[in-house]
């Protein structure tokens, strides 16, 4: 105990320690702050939708005082559907400032709507979110490497590593003290905000501690390359060229690397033929028979085959009849597209298994249910409301039901739950080993540390 | 009056022989410095890969793009005969082209969509944008030269400049050459000329690649030439920064720190902190928030299918005036067709409104973020960069509106098609033939104009960079002085 607390003011001692654990202490507090901040933009956000929704809906509601055509009520009432952010959103925004968080749908085709942008500013959207996630995976490599870079060459250009290595107790042990030390200190001013963040925002345990085990895990693996490195090298300047060498091609220069390898492999112009095909049936059915239409509608919806047939120019039931033929003629392509952004999630997360910079990224990111998983997690959503919509107003529209301010008030709303995020398992293990690997070869390399 | 002018035109061909021996002085160091020949070598391979594999995945997106216009045009072109509104609700598609300099630099571009659905009555945002369909992966930023320079760069030239003067000065080197005679001035004039060469050497690839599309797209020299410009200066500024801190920094070791610092701070955090306090500053409203307001101010101009309505009313009469009748069946004309085309004038208006109060907003937010450029000048090289490739937000907007007036211009034309073609009487039953619709004009993407682009981002981000160049100048002579103070001083 005495020579942690002797080791303590000696690690502190140097300025340039105490003043980068300080930094760091402080990074991390502004983005915990900044991410809460984003998180509670997007819910003042969400709220104010509602708001607006309600108004919107009251308005349609007006002209129904009387009662009406279901197909028109339909027509006319935009449903609002959100996505607000999990409690750990905040951490890792990740997607979230690029992909819409709450949509309108209505009971026309699906895939005309589905994939609706948020209106953003794409400039600030570019240069990322200074968040928990990035001060982890960027910064805290930087403060590792300014700790640990003169670990033993420090020792050495100041004259004591011959007397380090005589001390009765080995040296190695001596080094891992030092190290174990830093370690503690660094996770300190990394996780202490975040736990503040954590507890504020309502994050549940379980997940708090996953985050806090995978920053442990990532800094792990920087305090284990460090260490190799600083082991290696004949003087401080050295160990930094190399240690930022190591951060740049390992967090900088390999992952966009791979984005690129990815963006390369899966294209997804999938999205836009998918909008191109399903307009193109969609219109089409306007020109072809109705009983063409509504025969390849009861093919997926035979329920309403024995209702009575459509004549004359229009009727609401053909109209959505012809919106669900169109989304059920592009569903193979839906699925080709969603198979596609699948794989790009795939991609990047076997990336991780190499690449510790990643792996922690996926894993905070599906903790804080901020990735792409998630936006198509939130589609899904969509799609299973549409469907309650297509329940509840069919019955109205295929039996020519009347459609009165009672069964207005009774329409579906959607249920906006917060869903807590999953634990990339594959990921964390990644992390785990990388961080293992990592330590090893510190280990071993100090022990060969040689006083010359 | 010779005589007076001897001893300085002697003293400068002095300065200028010691400058030039104490630059090759240090190349010849660098050159045997293994450190700084690897990270030279590494350096230049990445920008060549980068530059290779930007250019390919540009050249496929290129590609995927026309290739769907194409396929949107020939759909359009396809159409049956049809009722001019059935067309108006078909509507079109359009995607945005790139720019032949979006290679060097992706800029807002994988941030945007680029997919453009047009159509009657509505406005639909811009679909399918990259970073909405990649993994976490793309916010490590892309592979492409502009990031090489802008990023890396900078680092590598930091490791080959900080202990420039630093190390000798801890050696005593620098006390002996200068109590030797050598003007400090002339020591630090050559340091920095070495450090700018090795940087011009470092950005040399990605110039090569600048200078290779201007050979090979002449529509784009101009541009290629300003952003090449562009990145010399950067680099030259980062130069010039690196040794001027290795001079007045006591050990190489803080030097470096000092260094370093700089580059987390002005490379990779402010240009990520400042979106953040724009964000906070410049709330802007959602995309439902802003369809409900559209909504609610077109819901008080009138409703074109009330009888009754104030609005259509008045129109009513005047089109009736116009014409000289006295019933709607009288008019030559389809009086249907006349109040959609009304309707359509006056929420496009709306649309227009509303996109430059939304751009104003994000250019309030851009400029809060600009207002750092004076700290970090990356953020002035994007500006200039972004602007010049094409892919910044004002190349985007640009598209937006264009993208708005065609939608116009091709809704009120299908009106009028509407108007003319189609006679009241059974007006839903009728279809007109499909060459009318061949007929009407495509889309035609302009993009912002070079003088446009200099006035507004390339001046602004050059005049920062003059500042900079400024300030190092003054740093440069104090710092000059004060080497050869400090060297008479002991």
């Amino acid at each position: 105990m005495k020579t942690l607390q002797l080791e303590l003011r000696l690690a502190l001692h140097s300025r340039l320690a105490a003043g980068a654990l300080v930094l760091l202490l402080l990074l991390a507090a502004l983005a915990v702050w900044s991410g809460l901040h984003a998180v509670s933009i997007q819910r003042d956000a969400l709220a104010r939708i509602a708001a607006v929704q309600r108004d919107d809906v009251d308005a349609v509601a007006q002209k129904y005082r009387d009662g009406g055509e279901a197909g028109y009520a339909a027509y006319s009432t935009p449903h609002l559907t959100a996505n607000p952010p999990a409690p750990l959103a905040f951490a890792a925004f990740g997607q979230r400032d690029v992909q819409p968080y709450a949509l309108r749908v209505r009971l026309l085709g699906l895939h005309s709507q589905l994939y609706e942008s948020e209106s953003i500013n794409p400039e600030l959207a570019a240069a990322g979110r200074f968040d928990f996630a990035f001060v982890l995976v960027y910064l805290a490599p930087l403060f590792v490497i300014a700790l640990m870079h003169d670990l033993v060459a420090g020792e050495r250009e100041a004259g004591r590593l011959r007397l380090v290595n005589s001390l009765p107790a080995p040296g190695a042990r001596l080094w891992r003290r030092r190290i174990a030390l830093r370690f503690g200190l660094v996770l300190a001013a990394l996780l202490l905000p975040f736990l503040a963040g954590a507890v504020s925002a309502g994050a549940g345990l379980a997940a708090t501690a996953l985050v806090a085990l995978g920053a442990a895990l990532y800094l792990a693996f920087w305090f284990g390359i460090a260490a190799a490195v600083a082991a290696l090298v004949r003087t401080s300047a050295a160990g930094a060229a190399v240690l930022l060498a190591v951060f740049v091609v390992l967090t900088l220069v390999l992952p966009t690397f791979v984005n690129g390898a990815i963006g390369r492999a899966v294209p997804v112009s999938k999205g836009a033929e998918l909008s191109l095909a399903q307009r193109q049936e969609v219109h089409n059915g306007w020109d072809l028979p109705k009983d063409e239409t509504m025969a390849k509608f009861f093919r997926t919806n035979p329920e309403w085959r024995e209702t009575t047939p459509v004549t004359g120019r229009f009727h609401w039931k053909w109209y959505y009849a012809m919106h669900q033929a169109g989304d059920d003629a592009v569903a193979g392509k839906a699925g080709d597209y969603r198979a596609a952004l699948t794989a790009r999630e795939d991609w990047t997360a076997h990336s991780g298994w190499l690449l510790p910079s990643v792996a922690v990224q996926v894993l905070l990111h599906r903790l804080a249910d901020t990735d792409l998983q998630g936006q198509l997690a939130y589609q899904d959503r969509i799609a299973a409301f549409h469907t309650v919509l297509r329940r509840f107003y069919y019955p109205y529209i295929f039996n020519d039901r009347p459609f009165g301010p009672a069964e207005f008030a009774r329409m579906p709303v959607y249920s906006a739950v917060a869903p807590g995020g999953g634990v990339a398992v594959p990921a964390l293990a990644a992390l785990a080993i990388l961080a293992a690997a990592g330590l090893a070869a510190g280990a071993i390399r100090l022990r060969r540390v040689q006083a010359l | 009056m010779s005589a007076t002018f001897q001893p300085a035109l002697r003293q400068r061909g002095d300065f200028l022989r010691v400058a030039w021996a104490v630059c090759r002085e240090e190349w010849r160091a660098l050159r045997r410095s293994a450190v700084a020949v690897t990270a030279g070598t590494l350096l230049l391979v990445l920008t060549v890969a980068a530059t290779l594999v930007s250019w390919e995945s540009m050249r496929a997106v290129e590609a995927e793009r026309a290739h769907l216009q194409h396929e949107a045009d020939e759909q359009w072109n396809s159409q049956p005969d049809r009722h001019p509104h059935r067309v108006v609700h078909y509507g079109h598609y359009i995607f945005r082209p790139l720019s032949p300099l979006a290679f060097f630099d992706f800029g807002v571009d994988p941030y945007t969509g680029h997919t453009l659905f047009l159509e009657g009555h509505r406005q639909n945002s811009a679909n399918f944008s990259d970073a909405g369909q990649s993994s976490v992966l793309l916010r490590f930023g892309q592979l492409t030269p502009a990031f090489v320079v802008q990023t890396l760069t900078p680092l590598v030239i930091v490791f080959l400049a900080f202990g420039s003067v630093a190390r000798e000065r801890e050696r005593g080197q620098v006390r002996l050459l200068i109590a030797q005679g050598l003007p400090g001035s002339a020591l630090l004039a050559g340091k920095l000329a070495s450090h700018a060469a090795v940087a011009l050497l470092l950005v040399a690839p990605a110039l090569a690649a600048l200078a290779l599309i201007g050979i090979a797209d002449p529509s784009v020299r101009p541009h290629a030439a300003w952003m090449a410009g562009g990145y010399v200066v950067y680099v030259v500024v980062w130069a010039l920064a690196a040794v001027l801190v290795s001079a007045a920094t006591p050990r190489a070791r803080d030097a470096l720190l000092v260094l370093v610092g700089a580059w987390i701070v002005t490379v990779i955090l402010l240009p990520r902190v400042m979106p953040d306090v724009a964000t906070a500053q410049v709330p802007r409203p959602t995309r439902i928030e802003t369809e409900v307001a559209i909504h609610k101010e077109l819901a008080a101009f009138g409703d074109s299918h009330n009888p009754d309505d104030p609005h259509y009313k008045e129109f009513r009469r005047k089109v009736l005036a116009k014409y000289g009748v006295s019933r709607i069946e009288d008019l030559p004309v389809n009086y249907g067709g006349l109040v959609i085309e009304e309707g359509e004038r006056l929420t496009s208006a709306l649309f227009v409104r509303h996109m430059h109060e939304e751009f104003e907003r994000q250019q309030e937010q851009a400029a809060i973020v600009a207002a750092a450029q004076f700290v970090s000048p990356v953020l002035a090289l994007r500006r200039l960069s972004n602007a010049l490739a094409g892919t910044d937000r004002a190349s985007h907007e640009r598209f937006l509106l264009e993208g708005e007036a065609y939608r116009y211009r091709m809704v009120q034309a299908l009106n009028a098609l509407h108007v003319n073609e189609v006679r009241y009487q059974n007006d839903r039953d009728q279809r007109i033939s499909k060459s009318f619709f061949q007929r009407l004009p495509r889309f035609v993407h302009e993009p912002v104009g070079l003088p446009t682009v200099v006035e507004q981002h390339v001046r602004p981000a050059l005049a920062v960079f003059a500042l900079w160049l400024a300030l190092l100048a003054g740093g440069a002579w104090w710092l000059a002085r004060r080497l050869e103070q400090g060297a008479s001083a002991r």
